[in-house]
């Protein structure tokens, strides 16, 4: 090969259009440098240090919002810098702070090493955001891969507790199991869109934009689309939609609770940039095979995440399995992309809406765990109104919200999701959601009812539920942030939700 | 009357095949993992087939000679028996079935309607196939992946440690 055709693809690598993904490495390599030099009992300062930094580099990503990349492909085609893409940077940057802030609170009730923690979740949350920039196959596999080993770490991190060990296995087990589907899908699009037999091959067949042209001048290839049910159950697998969700209860409930938030905020959010991106523009032309995939995964994780949630009395199962259905109205989303633009927006206002909403609750219930993580039960919440009168309120909130209740910020996401539905034509999908949504106000509201209704029965024969401690300044400020901005939102989405949904 | 290469092809294919079942059917552990060893060989005879040279390379050196080897020490170590066989459930054993006989329909299904004329191998560009060309293509435009699996590296190393080291005052589960 030419040095000067190596010289040209090397100058394609231009590292200054990720800067804000390589401080966040900087940064995570920093920790652990801080761990060397600072003596045991300083340690509490290395939170301090990743939250610090990560507001730095939120700061950097919304000052060049309109950064001089966008529109363009760097790195010979590997990313690619939309509005979206840097949409999702900020929320992804948002959701690890507050991972960070809950996990000060979580970890200071176990014996674990800290600084490994904030470190992996740094690492992770940089390949989410190189994963919402992703163009090209290898990009999303190794991103992904990144995201998914970080979490198996993360997942069995309180190693103490049996259930935890049974989360994290379970969770490595199908772990695997998703990414080798995903790989195999990946591997037969790949050859068949590289054969020089078919036409409109290319030696670039990983790139989304040269396999999309390849897509759509073979819009009936057999092995093609046996890739894409592949590709698109792997990505099933992770934001755990029906029949792909068996793994969520129970690791839900082992993983430690912020890693529970993390998992359902933002390992959820990059499965759907993945599928927006696939399903929406790279498989657009296999709407013939991807529409009916994609309302069979609506209507039935709509319909099992919200009928399972009913019977679950430990929170961390409740909240996985609604979090379940919450990816069924995001499919929904996705389902009326290629009809209708405005979902796109509207899925990326239902993230954020899911994302305050789920961190105020995920907030509460860390606070609210004892020693051992896994065992936060419903009974557990019984005279919180009494006791902490804001938390029970943050609580109420934050279910409220995701049980859709207007005017909170999660009804006008579900709204802007039912009408990018309706626009689609999507009418028994309608139906299914809004059955749904029927459904689940039953089990949030058992929820708000336990905490605001029930007084705690102090029988002697039950175990004794946590000790409820104060909660302390930092805390309560991103808990009253988080509970503020879902009122807010909910009245006025402002330039936000106009941006959002006009494309 | 086939070809060298098709009769190679269908050898180390058969041989793949038989040695990946011995994998899962095999009770002992250490013979399982010897069935593991061949398999990762008759796949990297199909590399060869394929002109991926560098591929078929690394397979032996990285996965049969290291990682396979790695595991029989730790089977040896650990002393691990052939365990008694635990028995199915009737649903179980149906899940199993219906499982099977979906995966059969499907490779039917495939082998009748994903026919694909093979591409001549010498007019495709084997990026994989040298070393220098290789190197030349994770340097330029897979720099950027290449530098991810180094923190992906780095994050895995720090989770062993943080899973499996001792720690003052933590009780772990025996």
């Amino acid at each position: 090969m030419d040095i000067s055709v190596l010289q040209t693809l090397a100058s394609r690598n231009l590292w200054g259009a990720i800067t804000p993904e390589i401080m966040l490495g900087c940064l995570a390599l920093l920790l652990l440098v801080l761990e060397l030099l600072f003596p045991k009992q300083q340690h509490q300062a290395v939170p301090a240090a990743a939250l610090v930094g990560l507001l730095c580099v939120l700061s950097d990503v919304l000052v060049n919002f309109q950064s001089a990349y966008l529109g363009e492909e760097t790195f010979n085609g590997l990313l690619r810098h939309t509005p979206g893409g840097q949409i999702m940077r900020v929320f992804f940057l948002i959701a690890a702070i507050m991972v960070c802030l809950l996990a000060r609170v979580s970890l200071a009730k176990q014996r674990m090493p800290r600084v490994e923690f904030y470190h992996i979740v740094l690492v992770v949350t940089a390949a989410m955001m190189l994963l919402a920039q992703a163009n090209h196959l290898v990009m999303l596999f190794v991103a992904l891969e990144t995201v998914t080993i970080g979490l198996y770490i993360l997942v069995s991190y309180y190693r103490t507790s049996s259930l935890t060990l049974e989360a994290g296995f379970k969770y490595l087990v199908m772990g695997a199991l998703s990414s080798s589907i995903l790989l195999f899908g990946i591997v037969l699009l790949y050859g068949v869109a590289g054969n020089p037999s078919l036409p409109a091959h290319t030696a670039q067949s990983m790139h989304y934009g040269q396999l999309a042209a390849f897509l759509a001048a073979n819009p009936h290839n057999f092995l093609a689309s046996v890739g894409i049910v592949f590709v698109l159950a792997g990505v099933a697998f992770k934001i755990g939609a029906f029949p792909f969700q068996i793994w969520v209860p129970d690791v839900y409930q082992g993983a430690p609770t912020p890693v529970t938030a993390f998992l359902a905020v933002s390992s959820k959010a990059v499965g759907f940039t993945a599928l927006l991106a696939l399903a929406g523009t790279v498989f657009a032309s296999y709407a013939w095979l991807i529409a009916p995939v994609l309302t069979f995964f609506a209507a039935t994780t709509l319909l099992f995440g919200n009928l399972a949630a009913l019977t679950q009395h430990n929170v961390k199962r409740l909240i996985g399995l609604s979090g379940v259905s919450h990816a069924g109205f995001l499919i929904l989303g996705v389902a009326a992309v290629s009809r209708v633009p405005m979902a796109t927006g509207a899925i990326y206002f239902y993230l954020f809406a899911y994302l305050l909403a789920s961190f105020a609750v995920f907030g509460v219930m860390t606070h609210l765990a004892g020693p051992d993580d896994a065992d936060q039960e419903l009974d557990h919440y019984a005279g919180l109104s009494k006791d902490h009168p804001f938390l029970a309120l943050v609580l109420a909130i934050g279910l409220g919200s995701l049980a859709g209740i207007p005017p909170l910020v999660g009804f006008m996401g579900k709204l802007f999701i039912f009408i990018a539905a309706f626009q689609a034509g999507l009418y028994g999908l309608l139906a299914v959601a809004i059955l749904g949504v029927v459904i689940s106000i039953y089990y949030y509201f058992g929820w708000i009812k336990a905490a605001f209704f029930e007084t705690w029965a102090n029988s002697p024969d039950a175990p004794a539920r946590p000790a409820r401690t104060p909660v302390d300044f930092v805390t309560g400020l991103a808990l009253g942030a988080l509970a503020l901005s879902t009122v807010i939102l909910g009245f006025y989405q402002g330039p936000l939700g106009a941006w959002l949904t006009r494309r | 009357m086939p070809d060298l290469a098709q009769f190679l092809f269908l050898l180390f294919s058969i041989f793949t095949v038989l040695c990946a079942v011995g994998v899962v059917v095999n009770k002992n552990a250490v013979n399982a993992a010897f069935c593991l060893l061949l398999c990762l060989v008759g796949v990297a005879g199909l590399f060869v087939q394929l002109d991926a040279y560098l591929l078929a390379f690394i397979l032996l050196l990285v996965y049969a000679g290291a990682v396979v080897a790695l595991f029989l020490f730790i089977i040896m170590l650990l002393d691990v028996q052939g365990r008694q066989s635990f028995g199915f459930s009737g649903l179980t054993t149906f899940a199993g079935l219906m499982s099977f006989a979906l995966l059969l329909t499907g490779l039917g299904t495939i082998a009748v309607r994903g026919h694909l004329d093979a591409p001549r191998l010498n007019r495709l560009a084997a990026d994989g196939a040298h070393m220098k060309l290789y190197a030349y293509h994770l340097f330029t435009t897979y720099l950027l992946p290449v530098q991810i699996i180094g923190f992906l590296l780095l994050i895995a190393m720090l989770g062993v440690i943080v899973l499996s080291k001792k720690h003052d005052g933590l009780e772990d589960l025996k």
